[in-house]
């Protein structure tokens, strides 16, 4: 006898009322305890996706200020963030610092190679063709790239920060990620406070705003061009720390690319202009990132990984289709 | 006229003469080229490897007095060029060593991708093309006339590994494979695939992730949810660091896991930061510690060429400058090395056809193991697998038993 249930047909092959009875409850049974495991898996996932959105949406804010205020489209983005990972690396293994520690080393050093690469590199090309930056900035990470496998050679490396973990019913997280999402929130709090509440906070705002009128007002456009440039990489820098304690394994020279994909995807998503835009898609993305896993896994005969990640790249297309300005862009 | 047949009779010979011991005269030297992985990805066993061939190019210059062709002994020299790890670079280089380095024979690059990319280029120019790094099956189904293995298949690779755990936990029965979308992982997970059904075990998981994978906590989360008894997956080096670091974060406590290509590295260990290695195993062409000598390969009736494992050893650590024991990424690109001499000096010859036939011809035994290969395809067929567990920060030789150094660690320790 063919019974049907939902999610597919039964064949009962006993004969008798009570066995039919007996396996029928066992099929719900079954049913019932698969989509309670669904459901598990999708909210583990979700929390996970939230930590990570957090430190996705930091690592991409310093993108939106450099974009916002000198206009220039950091190619170079994701090996700045390589370099927040070395700093991280180095400290924990050879100074045996903790990377929390790490994190204001990372802002300081990321500032540093700001200011350098503003005054040699880009004050020259604010006004230059957008091909030139984009060369520019370009050419800034594959020099990051070389030197840093100059110093620490191409391997993979990783480090070991026993932190503990947190057991939920529905899943485990290590406090390291927690650590990270808690720090990534605090500095973009940070971020916004400064930005609203302080007097070169607001010349900032208001250069992005007009450039023109902010200089009209008595701003230094041109030392707030490089402050801005300076604070967008010491980000960057400082967002690579907060992702070795998300995952701290995988860290070489050239493991900058894949986030700079990611970091344009969440920009564009949040409006290129806005850092706090993109820190809330950060939080977007990486919650659909982790929980589309569980229901393109739903999906008879489909690889669901490969799925998840071109999914951004269809949330862009689809986003600049219906709000090219991004979800918190003017 | 007799005397302008004669004339032509002296030149024909003479000439035929200066022809003939021109053809048969030995070359100065044989070159071996190489788009060597020196940086990107797969730098890591890329270094290995260069490690791995300059120790026996030593060994058979130094030690052996050169390559015995036509009376001579003849040195060899090595070629080789950054491929950054990448297709365009593997073809453009191959086709310029070929063409401006007039090299002898051409070395792989490293893993399936890179090995299957490289071999038309060797076959349009009919040169011997040796395959250290590529394991995939599928290599060798496209009729290619000119490559040849020292690596052993993929899909091979988890057979020992399953045969192992069912040898110590017969009732040991759902195994989880996850493994990295590549054409290498994908042979090797459909050989371990095949092998665990074929043992009676149950796959209650079964998924891939893309390459450059920075993140496997959704798939790692609901590989948990099937309660897998064993783990089987990996596919390289990072992602098997990435795969045992959130295994561990998540929880994931099995029997056994078993990671292709990255727990067997050296490196493996530290870039875990040490514990969350403890346990882990992987499949080895080659470990320090098998035990490999002239007196087995003379009991099981195989020639015996090149350096002993210490010698090897030392040889390699000289090659680098650096005090590293090599992992099978250095002894098998070391073993070609052998390979091609021994070829060439069956043949007397370094004409790649010839050379070609001899490899297909071709058994014998060094610090590496067994060597022989499907006359046709050039398939390694000769060559067994061990495998591999890290025991208290220690590469421990589980298995065979005949070649293990240690006794398997099972249920391995908690992450």
């Amino acid at each position: 006898m063919k019974i049907f249930v939902r999610g597919g047909d039964f064949i009962y092959k006993g004969n008798t009322q009570e066995t039919l009875s007996e396996s029928l409850s066992e099929v719900f049974s079954n049913r019932v305890k698969e989509e309670k495991m669904i459901l598990t898996l999708l909210a583990g996932n979700l929390i996970h996706g939230l930590l990570l959105g957090g430190v996705y949406g930091l690592a991409t804010m310093g993108l939106s200020l450099i974009f916002g205020v000198i206009n220039v489209v950091n190619v170079g983005h994701g090996q700045f963030i390589m370099v927040g990972a070395f700093v991280a690396l180095t400290m924990f293994t050879v100074l045996g610092l903790s990377p929390v520690i790490a994190i204001p080393a990372a802002l300081i050093i990321g500032m540093a190679l700001g200011f350098f690469f503003f005054y040699t590199v880009m004050r020259r090309l604010i006004r230059a063709p957008e091909l030139t930056s984009l060369l520019a900035t370009f050419a800034m990470g594959i020099l990051l790239e070389e030197i840093a496998k100059l110093i620490f050679g191409a391997d993979f490396r990783g480090y070991y920060w026993a932190v503990g973990k947190i057991t939920l019913p529905i899943t485990t997280i290590p406090m390291s990620k927690l650590y990270a999402f808690i720090g990534s929130i605090a500095i973009a709090l940070f971020l916004y406070l400064w930005f609203s509440k302080t007097r070169i906070g607001t010349a900032i705002r208001s250069v992005m705003e007009d450039s023109e009128g902010a200089r009209v007002c008595g701003v230094n456009v041109s030392w707030i061009h490089a402050l801005s440039f300076a604070i967008g990489i010491g980000l960057t820098v400082m967002s690579g720390v907060l992702l070795t304690m998300f995952i701290p394994v995988g860290i070489n020279p050239y493991m900058g690319g894949g986030y700079t994909l990611k970091a344009f995807v969440i920009a564009v998503l949040g409006g290129l202009t806005s850092p706090y835009g993109a820190f809330f898609a950060g939080l977007i993305f990486g919650l659909i990132e982790n929980g589309a896993y569980t229901l393109f896994a739903l999906i008879p005969g489909v690889a669901p990984f490969p799925l998840t990640v071109s999914l951004a790249f269809w949330m862009l297309f689809f986003l600049l289709l219906v709000k090219p300005t991004g979800l918190l862009g003017k | 006229m007799k005397r302008s047949y004669l004339t032509i009779t002296i030149f024909i010979v003479v000439f035929g003469f200066l022809f003939a011991t021109n053809a048969f005269a030995a070359p100065k030297k044989l070159v071996i080229g190489h788009p060597a992985c020196l940086s990107g990805k797969y730098a890591k066993a890329g270094e290995q490897a260069i490690g791995g061939i300059k120790a026996c190019i030593d060994w058979v210059n130094n030690v052996y007095g050169g390559v015995l062709v036509a009376g001579k002994r003849i040195p060899l020299e090595y070629k080789y060029y950054d491929c950054e790890s990448k297709k365009e670079g593997v073809t453009s280089l191959i086709e310029r060593l070929i063409t401006v380095n007039k090299v002898n024979v051409v070395f792989s690059a490293y893993s399936s991708g890179l090995t299957l990319a490289g071999a038309p280029v060797a076959e349009r120019y009919s040169m011997v093309y040796m395959d250290h790094g590529g394991a995939s099956d599928r290599i060798f189904q496209q009729g290619f006339k000119y490559i040849v293995q020292t690596i052993g298949p993929g899909s091979k690779y988890h057979v020992g590994t399953l045969d192992m755990i069912k040898y110590f936990d017969p009732k040991a029965k759902k195994v989880a494979l996850a493994y990295e979308d590549s054409e290498f992982a994908r042979m090797t997970m459909g050989g371990a695939e095949k092998h665990a059904k074929k043992l009676g075990c149950k796959i209650v998981f079964k998924r891939t992730y893309p390459k450059g994978v920075t993140d496997l906590t959704p798939l790692l989360s609901d590989m948990k949810a099937r309660k897998p008894e064993i783990v089987v997956g990996g596919g390289h080096y990072e992602d098997g660091q990435l795969f045992a670091r959130q295994m561990s974060d998540l929880d994931i406590n099995v029997k056994a896991v078993s990671l292709v290509a990255s727990a067997t590295l050296p490196a493996y260990y530290k870039a875990l930061g040490g514990r969350i290695a403890e346990g882990v195993m992987g499949p080895s062409h080659w470990e320090y510690g098998v035990t490999f000598s002239p007196k087995g390969a003379k009991k099981v009736g195989l020639d015996w060429i090149g350096p002993g494992q210490d010698e090897f050893v030392s040889l390699f650590k000289k090659a680098l400058g650096k005090d590293i024991i090599p992992d099978y990424h250095a002894a098998e690109a070391g073993a070609q090395v052998l390979a091609y001499v021994k070829a060439v000096e069956n043949m007397n010859s370094v004409d790649q056809d010839k050379v070609r036939a001899a490899l297909g011809k071709l058994k014998f035994m060094s610090f590496y193991g067994g060597w022989d290969v499907d006359d046709t395809t050039g398939m390694q067929i000769g060559h067994s697998m061990v495998d591999m567990q890290w025991q208290d920060g220690k590469r421990v030789i589980v298995w065979p038993l005949e070649a293990a150094t240690g006794k398997l660690i099972y249920p391995k320790p908690k992450f």
